[in-house]
Order: structure tokens, then sequence, then C-alpha cells
């Protein structure tokens, strides 16, 4: 309707703010996040505000800008912004042009002066813009839920005009919280407990067990596709692949049927708390949710992760299938979970998996196998794949 | 490592002439065939020189080859181009293994267009389909018999010649033979056959490309409309250059069929002989299947096998390729009660070797000792 558009963006830290101490760090980290997430936008320019980010666009695309920094955890919301001289023409002229951007039936201004040797009061401001919008367009004010909201901001050098605000996604700049490991099993859960392990500031690495042949090539590459798509709010994924065949061969001929999974499960915690001891990383997480399988009963939980001393958070513990499908699809994953290859998991499924295991039952069935050496070689022949969005597939099309 | 490549049913690599004309052409032509200018008609010209080379090398008149797409687009063409265009004969005759584009044809048939459909089972462990048991199901109003020359699962070869004499004697009934998998295998003679597919692909040519024959007196239903093309029983602008280039692949085909023949006797003979060593295995395919497929049975589900195989750098299938991402179970191994969850398809061409063969028998020996 309007030939204006947005030339910048002003992004608003929000839940930091309160941070006391630690608030340096956290705007360093996210605004490294969101300058690194932003990168190849080079015409950017960047000013560090107190509570924020000011982003001067230069040309690049307002849309394009505002998906990418939909991605980025930590900050609370952003709005496009236009800048204009200190003339209330101006102002006053621009902020017809948002009124007028849809067919809104209330507003109210919100004038705010950072720069108080402005001549005008904020209230003056107000009235003088609204005064403008009502003179020229069917529009009536409601200063309680207005459907737009104008907000104004006198500076030293010049007023910034803003709209929408948009909610970003939340959660802390990743990499504040320190760093974990997340189990991914190419299922519909692990992609969505990794996501939210990264929303509250946590750079991730992920493992993996892979049982070739049983599973198939397609089935790691499907894992890997997963890792990629959710590398979007970290830049790049290190997943650690470990070859499980041997150790789950050694399982499935020393176990009884229905703890098979079992200890399947207490050897993969130990070789991911390994793998996170000599990683630095002091959290695993994982998509167990409680009661949706057989090993993710409240006793099969607890008799499986007694093995490893590492923290275990298990973001997706208390949440309903459905609801974790709909943040799959939030964070779209859920199209490539569901592709049909086996993962180790599905491979040997039992036919009757005990649901209440017994501890002493796991350690007698342990001892009948030396399965310290099988962990230890698999923990030797991880392969480590580093995966990213940004990687370029062969210029095919 | 090198790639051993078993899997020469599903599609064969490309003729080093072939790939140097397909080159050439493309580097210089681009115009459409049917164009009026002099570039145009140079393209023309080419195309229905190859076709000219085809109908001779097949014994067939010009006008009854049609370029396609490839096998599967000449049998739905010849299906169900050959049903819809009459209405009073509603019965077909054909088997239950036909290569999934002939069956599915038959099935909508059946399921959409009120058709008859008899599937005919193997009735020993030959697999083949004989005349006597082609003739009880034969119906006055029985209008198309469809039998593949060569199986593509498990190799079975129908004796189609005598199915021919059994056909001559029904006035107004028509024959349909899928000859996919045996051109450039073994010999085939057209005369008294109504409708044949092949493709290109199968015999070291390209992707996209393949043949109907269809006799003067058989008249289809044009499945894709469009213009002149194909007289105007396949419609679109004309494949051009990869239909110049189905002579020259179907001229190598036969000359090395005879050039071969013995090797891939030997090479067939010294698997079979080869894989005996290996406990725990199991021909499927019938005596006296083609030479260059050998279907087995493995103690390991064939995915597994698959996957280990191919971790060996070996490629093989474990049912028809163009079924591969379905979980359907195979019709052609259950018709023959043949275990499909086990099965694995080998096949060769003259590129493999002994030495390869070597390398298969060692590793697989070595998956079955680890995994099974």
């Amino acid at each position: 309707m309007l030939n204006f558009e947005y030339d910048h963006i002003v992004v608003r830290y929000g839940e930091l703010s309160t941070k006391g101490k630690n608030r340096k760090d956290f705007i360093r980290c996210l605004s490294g996040n969101i300058k690194k997430r932003l990168a190849d936008h080079e015409k950017l320019e960047y000013k560090t505000l107190h509570d924020g980010l000011f982003i001067k666009l230069n040309g690049e695309d307002y849309d394009v800008i505002a998906e990418e920094l939909g991605s980025v955890f930590g900050y609370s919301y952003f709005s496009g912004a236009i800048l204009v001289k200190k003339d209330m023409e101006e102002v006053k002229e621009m902020a017809l042009k948002l009124a007028n951007k849809r067919d809104y039936k209330t507003f109210k201004v919100a004038a705010r002066r950072a720069d108080k040797s402005f001549p005008l009061h904020s209230d003056d401001i107000n009235r003088q813009v609204a005064g403008h919008i009502l003179r020229n367009k069917d529009i009536k004010v409601d200063v309680h839920h207005p459907d737009l909201t104008i907000y104004i901001v006198v500076q030293n050098n010049d007023i910034i005009i803003m709209d929408e605000k948009v909610r970003g996604a939340g959660g802390y700049p990743t990499g504040i919280n320190g760093k974990a490991l997340v189990m991914m099993s190419g299922g519909i859960d692990s992609p969505v407990a990794a996501y939210l392990t990264m929303k509250r500031g946590l750079h991730i690495d992920c493992i993996h067990f892979a049982s070739m042949p049983y599973t198939s090539k397609q089935a790691l590459d499907k894992v890997l596709t997963l890792a990629k798509k959710i590398s979007v709010s970290q830049e790049q994924i290190r997943v650690h692949v470990i070859p499980f065949t041997d150790l789950q061969l050694a399982i499935y001929d020393n176990c009884d049927e229905p703890y098979a999974v079992t200890i399947m499960r207490r050897m993969m915690y130990r070789i991911a708390d390994q793998i996170a001891k000599n990683n630095k990383i002091r959290v695993i997480t994982n998509g167990e949710s409680i009661g949706q399988v057989a090993s993710q009963t409240p006793e099969s939980i607890g008799v499986i992760a007694k093995v490893c001393d590492t923290l275990i958070l298990r973001p997706l513990c208390m949440a309903d299938k459905i609801e974790i499908i709909d943040l799959a699809r939030k964070i779209d994953t859920y199209e490539t979970s569901i592709l049909p290859f086996e993962d180790c998991c599905t491979i040997f499924d039992p036919k009757n998996p005990v649901t209440k295991p017994k501890l002493d039952h796991c350690e007698y069935l342990e001892r009948k196998f030396d399965w310290q050496s099988l962990v230890d070689e698999c923990v030797k022949n991880e392969e480590i794949i580093m995966v990213s969005y940004r990687d370029k597939e062969e210029e095919l099309f | 490592m090198k790639k051993i490549y078993f899997d020469n049913v599903s599609t064969t690599s490309l003729h080093e002439e072939v790939l140097k004309t397909y080159k050439d052409l493309l580097d210089k032509y681009y115009c459409n065939s049917d164009a009026l200018y002099d570039d145009g008609v140079v393209i023309y010209d080419m195309q229905e020189k190859s076709r000219a080379l085809i109908a001779e090398l097949l014994k067939v008149d010009k006008d009854e080859v049609i370029f396609t797409s490839g096998a599967s687009e000449a049998n739905s063409l010849a299906i169900k181009g050959l049903c819809l265009n009459q209405s009073e004969r509603k019965h077909l005759i054909t088997t239950i293994y036909e290569h999934s584009s002939a069956y599915n044809a038959f099935k909508q048939l059946e399921e959409h267009f009120g058709f008859e459909v008899t599937y005919l089972m193997p009735e020993d462990k030959s697999g083949q389909i004989s005349a006597d048991q082609l003739k009880k199901a034969i119906r006055k109003d029985t209008l198309l018999v469809s039998v593949m020359a060569v199986n593509n699962e498990i190799g079975i070869i129908n004796d189609i010649k005598e199915i021919k004499e059994l056909i001559k004697h029904y006035p107004g009934l028509y024959f349909h033979c899928d000859l996919t998998q045996a051109v450039g295998k073994i010999p085939f003679d057209l005369q008294d056959i109504d409708l044949a597919s092949f493709s290109a692909h199968k015999i070291h040519g390209l992707k996209g490309s393949g043949v109907l024959v269809k006799k003067r007196h058989v008249g289809l239903l044009p499945l894709i409309n469009g213009g002149q093309q194909e007289s105007g029983i396949r419609g679109g602008t004309s494949n051009a250059l990869c239909n110049i280039v189905l002579a020259k692949t179907l001229r190598l085909a036969l000359e090395e069929e005879d050039k071969y023949h013995a090797y891939m006797l030997e090479l067939g003979a010294y698997f079979k002989e080869r894989i005996k060593e290996v406990e725990g295995i199991k021909i499927n395919s019938p005596e006296g299947a083609i030479y260059n497929l050998i279907n087995i049975e493995t103690p390991l589900t064939s995915e597994v096998m698959l996957n280990a195989l191919n971790l060996k750098n070996i490629m093989v299938s474990s049912k028809s390729t163009c079924g591969s991402r379905k979980n359907e179970s195979n019709r052609t191994l259950k018709s023959m009660g043949i275990d499909d969850d086990h099965a694995i398809r080998v096949s060769f061409d003259h590129h493999n070797t002994k030495e390869e063969i070597d390398y298969f028998i060692d590793s697989i020996k070595e998956i079955i000792k680890k995994y099974a």
C-alpha cells in the first residue's frame, strides 16, 4: 500500500537486563550470536544499546533478517524501525505511513525522550502525532488495547519510529550456560530436546549410536540432516558417531530379551558419560519422556541413569507426544524424523521389554560379559562429524 | 577402494561409445526435431535414421518403432493404450510376476475401467507360464495376453515361442511381451508379437529412453496427448538426441551379446559354484534362469545384508529397484514360495570379473560369520 521500508531493526534483550553482574557476559554472548547468525549480510552495521542492539540495514532485506533473527535465542523482542531527522513534520508523516500499513481500527502513540533537551515533552509529541493521524485516517485512539502502538524515541541526533514488537524465540543466548551433550537418535523427540537445550543457553554436541549394518547409511544421514536443521541456533554442531554394533551384539548374546533394551540404554549412558568427560561437557540431555516406552518408565530411567554421574537433564520428560510433535513441526524437524529408517533402538525391538527393571538383575547380567572393553572401543572409535546449516550442497541445481 | 557393481538388472553403466556420440550431439544440437528450418530437419532426419536402424535390428517396419521414455512408459502405453481403444473385450491375461509398470497398469484397468484380469501363477519350479495354462485361461472376450520374456527378480525365462504359437490361433487376441531383461541377453523374434517393450538403460544406454514396438494392425489410444510426434501416439517434443543414440545402443548390445556370451555364462557358473561354499546360502533363481541374474537367500534380512555389502562397497539389490522404497511383499518371490525377507539379487554384466566374485564371496562369508 505504501512505499516505506524499515531501515533499522532494534533488538531488545528483555529478561537479560535484569541479570545484574552477569549482564556484560550475556550481552557479549547474545550480540555475538546475533552477528554470527546474520554474518551473510555484510552491509549491516551494529550499535550496542544499553538493553539491546541497534542494526542499520543499509538496504538489506528486512524480512530475511527478521526470519534469521527468529532462530537466535536470548532476546525478548525486536522491532522494525525507521530513523528520521529531529523534525516533527517528518515524524508525523512517517507515523501516518505506519498507521496506513494495515487496516488498523485503533492506535496509540508512545513517545519517549532520551534527549531531554528536545523542546517538546513526550505528551506533546504524542498529541501532535496522534492529531495528525486522526486528521488523515479513519481510526480511533485506544490507550489500553490498541491494534497499533507507534513508539517514538527521541535520541541525541535523530528520532526512531517503530510499530510492531516481534517476539523472539526466548531463552538464553546459546553458549552462556556452557556445553551439553545431546543423545540423538533420529526420532521425533531428540531434535526437539536438542532445540530446547540450546534454548536454555547450552551449546550442544550430539552423540549418535550407529549400528551398521543393522542400520543403514541413510539412518546416519538422517541424524546429520536433523543436526544441520537445528544448527541455525548455534552455527555448527559437532556430532559424535559411535560404532555401536559390536557392543549391541554382545548385549543380545548375554542378556535375556526383556532386559536387552535396559542394558543397551545403560551402555549408551556409559559411553555418553565418557564422551562428555573427554570433552569437558557437564550436562547430558536427551529426548526421554516419562512413560513413552518401556525404557522411559520412572523405574527404567532410574535404573538406567545409575551408570552415569554427569548431570542428566530431560527437557521433554513431562511433555506429551502431541506437544513434542507440535514443537518438532515448528522447528522443521518432524518431516525428517518420520523418514522410515531403522535406528539402533528399533532394530532389536524385543517383544516384552521390562518396564520395571531391577538394578541387581542388570548388574548380574552385566557381570556375564566384558562390556567395559567394548565401551572403551566405542569411545575410542567415535567418528566426529561437523555439520552446519551453512554447509553448501554441490552446485548441481 | 573400487566399488563393485552387481546390480546390472537395475540399470547398467553407459557404453563409452554411446556417451561419446551423445556428448557430441548435445554440443551441437538443440533445435526441435519437428522444426521446419534446416537445423530442425537435420535432427529429424537423424532420428528417423535411428528409427529405421532399430527397425532393421528388430526385423520390423520403421513405422512400427515408437520412441518412449523407457520400458515403463512402453508397457503402460501398450497395455492401457490397447485396452482403452476398444470396448468389446473386457478380459485380460498376464502373470503375477510382471514388472510393476505392467502389473499396475492391469490393476488400474481392473479397478477403474471395469476390466477383468487373470493373473497366472507359476505352476512348477521353473516359474515358467506354460501354453497349457494360458490356453485354459483364454476366453472369448480375452483381448490381451501380456507375458514378460525374462523376469527381473529371479530370472525366469518364459517360452515366448510356445506362447506365440498358441495365441496365433485366436483371432482378435493380442500379445504383448516385455523384453526389457531379454534384449542383449537372449535371442528374440518379434514375429507374431503385437506389442513389445524395452529400455535403453538396461543395455548400457541412456535413462529416459526406450521403445515400444507396435505392429501396424494394432490400434492404441494415446496416453500422452500432444502433436504429430510418434505418429500421434506419443505426444511431446521428441527427446531426439536420446532417440538418435538408441540405434547405436541397441546395435552394440546385440553385437556384445554374442561377443561376451561365453564369458557371461562362465561368470554365472563361477558365481554359482563359489556361492556353494558359503554356509546358509540358497539359490532362489530357478534352473534355466537367465545367466546374468542370480537371486539368493541369505541368513540375514535383505536390508541388513544390503547395508553390510554396501559397507564393503558392493552394490546389490534386495528386490526390484522400482519397489525398493516400498514396504510391500514381493509378488515374484511369493508366487514361487520364496522367503522375500532374506533375498538378495546379484546381477552381472561383462565388465564384472571373477576377482570381484571372489571378493564378494569373502565378504559375504565374513558378514554371515559376524552377524548371522
